[in-house]
């Protein structure tokens, strides 16, 4: 089987998820071809440990994010077989291009993949699991930090090949991260903050690790109403909003059963909170008994390695 | 907490495509715009004026009424609608009750062309509003002997007299007022601004406190004379709109009391006592099964009121006993609701309290739970109980 | 003037409890289908997008009889053309097999503008608007999060945080949720949408080239674990990367 490899890559380095797809196809006994767009990332792909070729395809598409004009000179350039990239928002619109080309199916966000090819993929935002097999060619698109990374070593054969396609996306205007704080409604990571912390200037703590990970800071209604400045829209419970994040940080929340009701479907909850029989550590799945003060600058710290 | 209607029978099954639609609408505007406020709205005591204007752009006043920009939905349709909207808050289906079936009725079935296209339309889109003037500070369950009148001054009519309890009647555009005209009861449109007329807001209520609540003043007030309602006389006039109004509660009581029977679920099954969900206590089983049970009579009732009211094979009886009934339960099941809530149920982070203070008016107005009774008593008996004098 | 075609599909409520029963979720233990999320987004995009500049929307689903209600819905916000395809023969399709029937209905609408979510809210693919983009030689835009309908530019992510793009029609645009507030219908709406002919299609979607072999409920999550002490922290965000998978 033939496995090309689309490599993901952020400013002019690879992503560390193309570790991740080398390590996958490496897993099924292939030594994958990784194309680099516009050649970034090449050198480093071909110090990656099992792959078997690195194609720099450069062309003036690649100046901008165009997935048509990508599929179409990805296309040119790749062989038979499978497909794979990462599911991320542009890889899965390559992929599924290329896919659509050749007339193969494509299946994205794949978390188990095995010989044959089987795989399984979330559906219904992870509240069940499909499980597939397709024996002929495919595009797939692996979800990022599930399958084991390549590590160095390797020196595979390095070429580059001219493929283009018809860009028919112009960027007008880049526009910078914004710092606008995220509604609770809208986001998958959470960071809540109850009366124990003392004042709603601590939530300052809480917002900075928020920014870093892209998530929402919310409160305790005992927070909002004791404090002016923490508004009744970051509430998070009965009376406030019921959120369904992927994680979901509760800190000097000891959690009433008002709050309790607005959060505790979240898919996980760490709470950090200094009183070991504080309810908040019944539904916790990581508690840590501990002071805000004493946790919040390791979290941070420790979440800031993870970026 | 998402909310799930209790639909025990599966009755909403027996809706239309349409009403189904319509319930949806009213449902997500609900959950959307009226419960994140309702509290706030309570405390202050205001109904907010973001309200009326949804409630004119989805196009549910009046729902029933067909011609002059009204809805023309089913009966069906509009119980749905007061459902999904006490679901939320009794004041919420008052305001709708009494835009529709008190003042809005009343111009479209006894009113004249001129009036209904003056007044109808823009009542439908909620840019005049309206209210219903009955009761008196004196005269509540007997309202054939109020005391207010019309006198005939050739060029005009002058009102006297006072009305009380009239929901929406500070806030309102115009008022249908009804007063003796030479001893018999006629209806009167009185428009805000009219000399002699004033409406302050009765303050106080611990009851439908988003509801703006009134007082009807009239001190000679001159009205001009096409403003009677030609097409009745008599104690008809009124009691016609009272039955699509406490139609409306039939089923809106419902609402109110699936929200109670809702919440109480939800509290009984994450609440930890004797480290068990209270949920699974016999005694907590119970209160919920009883409240499963009740409701689904109820919903049986109300669904089968609409097909009459649909198909006109209704007498005021028939609705009598729903409004009656529903109210009851829906009571008795808000109360219940506030047990299993423990403590908590005190609060305002849960409907209960609130719900159950409003069921205490709903018990009483648009004829009193007793009154109901006794109407059926002489449907029965074939003896009216209502007063000793004959 | 514009014709939109949205892309819109059938999906169990999002708060809906998701069961596997004998190797496949349990679909009819769903009591609420809804329209998926995103493509609600999609709509209200092409309704402000005829309201600003004309043109007309043909709504497209693919799905069994009881989708046709994501197309009534449509026609209480006011979209008149209503299309769904449908064969009773079919299951598990591909994404080949979606996306070529999909496409050939966006052909027959005569569109040259296509919006649909970025992804559905139960297979959570984000497949088919490339895909059908691919079919129709157009250019796709993806997870786009606010457009201006006047200048016709859309803003989609960067590595930068976002940009505006402007995108040669033929094209097709999959949104996520955006900055814009979904219309309600009303009452009016409704009535028309009673009126309101749906058109039922079906054509040869041909062979599926993948074999589905069942659906799992997720792992159960280990049981709750307490740490004490600041010091542990690393070994919590630890778990949450390696065993939740969630940082």
């Amino acid at each position: 089987m033939e496995i090309t490899i689309i490599a993901e890559t952020q400013g002019n380095q690879l992503h560390a998820v193309t570790r991740q797809l080398v390590g996958a196809a490496s897993s099924l006994g292939v030594s994958p071809t990784i194309l680099c767009a516009g050649g970034v990332g090449a050198d480093e792909a071909s110090g990656i440990s099992g792959v078997g070729k690195v194609l720099s395809v450069n062309g003036d598409c690649f100046s901008t994010f165009d997935g048509g004009a990508w599929a179409t000179a990805f296309d040119a350039a790749a062989g038979e077989g499978v497909i794979m990239g990462a599911a991320t928002a542009q890889g899965r619109d390559v992929v599924s291009r290329i896919a659509a080309r050749r007339n193969i199916p494509v299946v994205q966000d794949v978390v188990t993949l095995s010989d044959g090819l089987n795989m399984t993929h979330p559906i219904y935002s992870g509240k069940a699991m499909q499980d597939v097999t397709i024996s002929g060619s495919c595009g797939i698109t692996l979800r990022a930090n599930t399958f084991s990374p390549a590590g160095d070593g390797g020196s595979a054969e390095s070429a580059t090949v001219q493929q283009s396609g018809d860009v028919k996306i112009a960027v007008k205007e880049a526009i910078a991260k914004a710092s606008e704080r995220l509604d609770v409604s809208d986001a998958d990571i959470i960071i809540s903050g109850g009366r124990g912390m003392g004042n709603p200037e601590n939530f300052d703590k809480l917002y900075s690790i928020a920014e870093g990970v892209g998530a929402a800071v919310g409160a305790s209604r005992a927070a909002v109403d004791a404090w002016d400045p923490i508004p009744h829209s970051m509430q998070v419970g009965q009376t406030g909003k019921t959120v369904n994040p992927s994680l979901y940080i509760a800190v000097g929340i000891s959690g009433a059963i008002q709050h309790l009701a607005g959060m505790r479907t979240s898919k996980y909850i760490v709470a950090i909170n200094k009183d070991p029989e504080a309810p908040i550590f019944k539904v916790a799945d990581y508690g840590i008994v501990s002071t805000w003060e004493e946790a919040l600058p390791i979290l941070a710290s420790e979440i800031a390695k993870l970026q | 907490m998402v909310y799930e209607a209790l639909d025990f029978y599966d009755i909403d099954s027996q809706l239309t495509e349409e009403e189904l639609m319509v319930r949806d609408m009213v449902r997500d505007w609900v959950e959307e715009e009226v419960l994140p406020k309702i509290e706030e709205a309570c405390s202050e005591g205001v109904f907010p004026d973001e309200w009326r204007v949804s409630l004119g752009e989805m196009g549910v006043l009046g729902a029933p009424l067909e011609g002059y920009g009204c809805p023309g939905l089913s009966y069906t349709a509009y119980g749905v609608i007061c459902r999904e909207l006490e679901r939320g808050d009794s004041g919420l289906r008052s305001f709708a009750s009494v835009q529709g079936s008190l003042a809005m009725y009343p111009i479209w079935d006894f009113g004249s062309e001129e009036q209904k296209q003056k007044y109808l339309p823009k009542m439908a889109t909620g840019e005049l509003i309206g209210c219903f003037g009955l009761t008196e500070p004196d005269y509540g369950s007997n309202p054939g002997d109020m005391v207010t009148r019309a006198e005939d001054k050739g060029d005009h009519y002058l009102l006297n007299g006072a009305k009380m309890w009239i929901t929406n009647g500070t806030t309102s555009d115009l008022a249908v007022v009804w007063a003796k005209l030479e001893g018999v009861i006629r209806g009167f449109i009185v428009e805000t601004g009219d000399e002699g007329y004033s409406a302050p807001e009765m303050k106080g209520k611990h009851s439908l406190k988003a509801s703006v609540t009134s007082e009807l003043v009239f001190q000679d007030c001159k009205i001009p004379k096409d403003r009677i309602l030609p097409g009745v006389k008599g104690l008809k006039g009124p009691f016609s709109c009272l039955n699509n109004a406490r139609f409306g509660i039939s089923w809106g009581a419902l609402g109110a009391a699936q929200a109670c029977f809702h919440s109480a679920k939800e509290y009984a099954l994450s609440r930890i006592q004797f480290d068990q969900p209270i949920a699974s206590y016999q005694l907590v089983q119970n209160k919920l099964s009883w409240m499963l049970r009740e409701i689904t009579k109820g919903q049986l009732l109300a669904l089968e009121l609409a097909r009459k009211k649909d198909n006109g094979s209704w007498i005021p009886e028939h609705i009598s006993l729903a409004k009656m009934n529903n109210v009851d339960i829906a009571l008795d099941i808000a109360r219940m609701a506030r047990d299993i809530h423990g403590a908590n149920g005190i609060l305002d982070e849960y409907c209960i309290m609130r719900h159950m203070a409003n069921l205490e008016s709903v018990k009483t107005y648009e004829g009193t739970h007793d009154i109901h009774n006794l109407i059926l008593g002489r449907h029965i008996t074939g003896i009216q109980s209502f007063t000793r004098s004959l | 003037m514009v014709e939109i075609a949205v892309l819109l599909k059938q999906v169990p409520d999002t708060n809906a409890k998701i069961a596997v029963v004998g190797g496949r979720v349990d679909e009819s233990a769903v009591t609420s289908w809804v329209t998926s999320p995103y493509d609600e987004y999609a709509l209200e995009a092409a309704l402000q997008l005829v309201e600003a500049g004309g043109g007309s929307i043909t709504a497209i689903t693919l799905g069994p009889m009881r989708a046709d209600k994501v197309l009534k819905d449509a026609a209480a916000l006011g979209v008149t053309k209503l299309v769904r395809i449908w064969n009773d023969e079919w299951l598990d399709l591909d994404s080949n097999q979606v996306q070529s029937v999909l496409a050939e209905a966006i052909k027959e609408s005569g569109a040259d503008l296509v919006f649909c979510g970025k992804q559905s809210a139960d297979r959570n693919q984000g497949s088919t608007g490339p895909g059908v983009a691919e079919i129709l030689g157009a250019a796709c835009v993806v997870e786009v999060s606010d457009f201006n309908a006047a200048e016709q530019f859309y803003l989609r992510p960067a590595a930068s945080g976002s940009e505006k793009v402007t995108v040669n029609y033929p094209a097709v645009i999959t949104f996520t949720k955006t900055e814009s507030e979904l219309r309600r219908p009303n009452v009016r709406g409704i009535m028309m949408s009673k009126k309101a002919q749906i058109n039922l299609v079906s054509s040869d979607a041909g062979a599926s080239q993948v074999t589905f072999k069942g659906h799992t409920s997720p792992a159960e999550k280990p049981p709750g674990k307490t740490f004490e002490g600041s010091d542990s922290v690393p070994e919590v965000v630890g778990l949450l990367r390696d065993e939740a998978k969630v940082l």
